[in-house]
C-alpha cells in the first residue's frame, strides 16, 4: 500500500513537471503544423507515400530557408487514409485535433470528398495535389484547392487524341470502379461518342484483383483499336498491360494518370513500351523542377511519383500564402492564395476563385523505359 | 468456340493456382480442425523469397530455368520452416483451448504476417524479372503462354507428389491416423506434435510454390496480395470438401473457372459475387463438399 501511496506520488510530480515544461515550451515557441493525408498502407501506398514526401520536402525548404516570420518552425503531421472514406474522415478528425491549419491531401477523391467536409466546419484548408473528381471543387467549399487537373478536362484530352492523332475508331474500356476512375472512364466513354469513337464495350473489375484474362480475352475478341486502362493504381496498371501484350492484343494501349508512375515501367518493363498516358505536363528541364529533383533524390533516394510535385507545390502555395498574409487566419490567408501566381515544380500556379488550378494534360508515351511527353492537348502540337 | 476455350485455359491455369493453395488449409483443417487463416500469408511470403532469390540468382549469371528450381525450392523450404515456426508460436499452446482461440489466434497471425512484409519488404510493388518467363504460342486464335502451361504442369506435379506422401509413405500413414484420432495415434507411438508441424510445413510449400507462380505470371508481387488469393482458396477448399486433397484440387479448379467464365461471359465486376454464390450453394445443400464424404479414408 505505502509503495503504491510512494508510487502515485512519484507519477503526479513527474506529470506535473512534464506539463509545466509543456506549457514553458508552448510559450517560447509558435510552430506552424500543417498536415498530409494520403493511403500509406495497402494497395495505393506508393502514390501515398509519394504524395507525404512531396509535402515533407516543401516544408524542409521553408524551413532551411529560414522559416516563416512569426513562427518558430513548420512541421507536418502524416496521416493515413489507406483510401477508406472512413478512414480519410478519421484522419481529419485526428488532424484538427492537432491544431493544423491546412492540409495536403488526400489522394482518392472518394476520401478527399467527406474528409474535406470534416475539415470545412474547422475552416481549415485543403489543399489536394490528386484528386480529379469535377465534385471535389464544386460544392462551394471556401478552403478547398486542387493543384492537380480535372476529369472532366483529362477525358476529352485522351480523347482527343485518340481521334485527331491516332485515329482510333473503335475503343475498349476498363475500369476498376472506383469514383475516380469509373468516373473517368465515363466521361472518356461520353466525350468517344461525341467525338465519333464507338464504345465497343466499357468494362468493370475489381479493385487489386491480379488476373484480367478473361477480360483481356474480351478485349482481344473484340479487336478494338484502343484499350483505355482506367484502373486506380499503377501497379494494377502494369498487370494489365502485362497479360495484354501476353495475350497478343495489338491494340494500342493508354492508361491515365493514375497509372502514370515510374512504378508501371518498372513492373511491365519491355511490355509497356509503346503505351499511352495522359498525365499534367511537367518540365523536367524546369530550375525549379530540377531543384526539386534534387532534394527528392537526397531524401527518399527514389524518383520522384507521379504526384511527389504536386503535393510539393500545394505545400509550398499553401506555405507561401501564409507568409504573404502574415498570419494563419483562414480569410487572409485565402486572399494571398487567390493572389499567388509562381511557377511551381510541376506547372504555373494560379488558383481560380472556385478552387481550381488549370489543366495541363499532356500525352505522354513510354520509349526505351521512360515517359517521354508526346502531344500537348492545349495546344495539339506534338512535343 | 475460341473465346470459350482461351477462358477455358484462363481457368484452368487460375484455378491450378488456387488448388495448389487449397491443399494447405485442407490438410491442415483435415489435421487440427482449424482453419488458418494465416495461410495466404504463406502463398505471399514466398512470392517475396522468390522474387528475392530469383533476381538475386539471375544477377550472378545462372541459368534462368535452374535460377527458377533453385528458387522454387529454396522458397518452399523457407515457408515450410516459417509455417512450422507459426505453429509452434501460434496454434500449439492453444490446442486444448477452444476452436474459436485458435481461430483468432491465425487471424492474429494473418495480420500480423502481412504487416511484417510491409516493413521489411515496402509498400511498392515488386517487379519479377520477367524474361524467364514471357513468350508462349498459338493455335488458332487461341493464344497459350509457357507460364500457363508451367502453373498446370507445376500443380499436376506436386498434386501427384503430395498424394504418394500421404498415401503410400510411413509419414503420410501417420499423417492419417493422426487426423483420425490424436490420442490413440499418440498411444501407437506416433509423435502427433511433430506430423502437425509437419502438415503445416506441406501445406506452406505447396502454398510457396503457388506465390512463386504468380508472381512470374502477372509480373510483381505485393504484401497483400496474399490476402484475396487465400479466401478464395479457402472457398476452394469447402467446396471440394475441406479435409479431402482430390476436393481441394476439384474445388479449386471450379472456383477459377466460374470466376473466368463470370468475367468473362457476365462482368468482371462480378466475379468474385458469382465464386460466392457457388460456395453458398454447396453448403447449402451439401455442407460437406463436393467429394466431402468418405471422409475417414481420403482425409489427411
Amino acid at each position: 500500500m505505502k509503495r503504491l501511496l510512494v508510487l502515485a506520488v512519484a507519477l503526479l510530480a513527474l506529470g506535473l513537471l512534464l506539463a509545466g515544461c509543456g506549457g514553458e515550451e508552448q510559450k517560447a515557441e509558435k510552430v506552424l503544423k500543417i498536415g498530409t493525408m494520403s493511403p500509406l498502407t495497402g494497395p495505393y501506398a506508393a502514390d501515398g507515400n509519394d504524395i507525404r514526401q512531396g509535402a515533407e520536402i516543401a516544408v524542409e525548404v521553408f524551413n532551411e530557408a529560414g522559416g516563416i516570420p512569426g513562427f518558430s518552425k513548420i512541421e507536418i503531421i502524416s496521416e493515413d487514409t489507406a483510401c477508406d472514406p472512413k478512414q480519410a474522415v478519421a484522419a481529419a478528425n485526428k488532424l484538427i485535433n492537432e491544431k493544423v491549419t491546412a492540409v495536403v491531401g488526400a489522394y482518392c477523391s472518394s476520401s478527399t470528398i467527406p474528409a474535406s467536409e470534416t475539415l470545412a466546419e474547422e475552416n481549415i484548408f485543403m489543399l489536394t495535389p490528386a484528386s480529379t473528381n469535377p465534385k471535389v471543387t464544386e460544392r462551394g467549399l471556401k478552403y478547398m484547392f486542387r493543384t492537380c487537373g480535372r476529369d472532366d478536362h483529362q477525358a476529352p484530352a485522351a480523347v482527343k487524341f485518340m481521334k485527331d492523332v491516332e485515329g482510333v475508331k473503335t475503343i475498349f474500356i476498363v475500369d476498376d470502379k472506383t469514383t475516380y476512375s469509373q468516373g473517368l472512364a465515363e466521361g472518356v466513354a461520353k466525350a468517344a461518342e461525341a467525338a465519333g469513337i464507338k464504345v465497343l464495350e466499357h468494362d468493370h473489375v475489381n479493385q487489386g484483383d491480379k488476373d484480367y484474362s478473361a477480360v483481356l480475352t474480351k478485349v482481344k475478341a473484340a479487336h478494338p483499336d484502343l484499350l483505355y486502362i482506367s484502373l486506380q493504381n499503377s501497379a494494377t496498371g502494369a498487370l494489365m498491360v502485362i497479360q495484354a501484350k501476353r495475350m497478343g492484343i495489338d491494340a494500342i494501349l493508354m492508361g491515365q494518370d493514375a497509372v502514370y508512375h515510374p512504378k508501371l515501367i518498372e513492373i511491365a518493363k519491355g511490355d509497356a513500351e509503346g503505351m499511352f498516358c495522359t498525365f499534367g505536363a511537367i518540365d523536367k528541364n524546369a530550375p525549379k523542377y530540377k531543384e526539386f529533383l534534387a532534394k527528392y533524390k537526397a531524401k527518399t533516394g527514389n524518383e520522384p511519383g507521379a504526384y511527389s510535385a504536386y503535393a510539393f507545390d500545394s505545400a509550398t502555395a499553401y506555405l507561401m500564402a501564409v507568409k504573404d498574409a502574415g498570419t494563419t487566419d483562414p480569410a487572409k490567408v485565402r486572399d494571398a492564395l487567390l493572389k499567388l501566381d509562381f511557377t511551381g515544380a510541376s506547372k504555373q500556379i494560379k488558383y481560380e476563385e472556385n478552387g481550381d488550378s488549370g489543366s495541363n494534360y499532356t500525352v505522354y508515351k513510354v520509349q526505351d523505359g521512360k515517359f517521354v511527353p508526346y502531344w500537348n492537348s492545349l495546344t495539339g502540337q506534338k512535343l | 468456340m475460341d473465346f470459350f476455350l482461351q477462358q477455358l485455359i484462363n481457368g484452368i491455369t487460375l484455378g491450378g493456382v488456387y488448388a495448389l493453395i487449397a491443399l494447405g488449409y485442407t490438410m491442415v483443417y483435415g489435421i487440427i480442425q482449424l482453419i488458418n487463416f494465416a495461410h495466404g500469408e504463406f502463398f505471399a511470403a514466398g512470392g517475396y523469397m522468390g522474387v528475392i532469390l530469383i533476381s538475386y540468382l539471375s544477377s550472378q549469371g545462372v541459368n534462368p530455368y535452374a535460377c527458377l528450381a533453385i528458387s522454387l525450392v529454396l522458397s518452399m523450404g523457407y515457408c515450410a520452416l516459417l509455417a512450422m515456426a507459426v505453429e509452434q508460436l501460434a496454434y500449439k499452446p492453444l490446442r486444448q483451448a477452444s476452436r474459436l482461440a485458435a481461430l483468432l489466434s491465425a487471424l492474429g497471425m494473418s495480420i500480423f504476417l502481412q504487416n511484417g512484409l510491409m516493413l521489411t519488404q515496402g509498400v511498392y510493388d515488386r517487379p519479377y524479372p520477367t524474361e524467364i518467363t514471357s513468350g508462349g504460342f498459338e493455335i488458332g486464335a487461341i493464344s497459350i503462354s509457357y507460364m500457363q502451361i508451367l502453373i498446370v504442369a507445376l500443380t499436376a506435379f506436386l498434386l501427384v507428389a503430395l498424394n504418394i506422401l500421404v498415401f503410400k509413405t510411413r509419414i503420410g500413414r501417420a499423417m492419417r491416423a493422426t487426423a483420425q484420432d490424436k490420442v490413440m495415434s499418440a498411444l501407437v507411438g506416433i509423435n502427433s506434435n511433430r506430423i502437425i508441424a509437419l502438415t503445416f510445413a506441406v501445406g506452406a510449400g505447396l502454398a510457396a510454390a503457388a506465390g512463386i507462380m504468380v508472381g512470374l505470371y502477372y509480373g510483381s508481387v505485393n504484401y497483400t496480395m496474399g490476402f484475396v488469393p487465400g479466401i478464395k482458396a479457402f472457398a476452394a477448399a469447402v467446396l471440394g470438401g475441406i479435409g479431402n486433397i482430390t476436393g481441394a484440387l476439384v474445388g479449386g479448379l471450379i472456383i477459377g473457372m466460374v470466376e473466368i467464365f463470370a468475367a468473362g461471359y457476365i462482368s468482371g465486376e462480378y466475379k468474385d459475387v458469382f465464386a460466392f454464390i457457388i460456395l453458398i450453394g454447396v453448403l447449402y445443400f451439401k455442407p460437406t463438399g463436393i467429394m466431402g464424404e468418405n471422409v475417414d479414408d481420403t482425409r489427411v
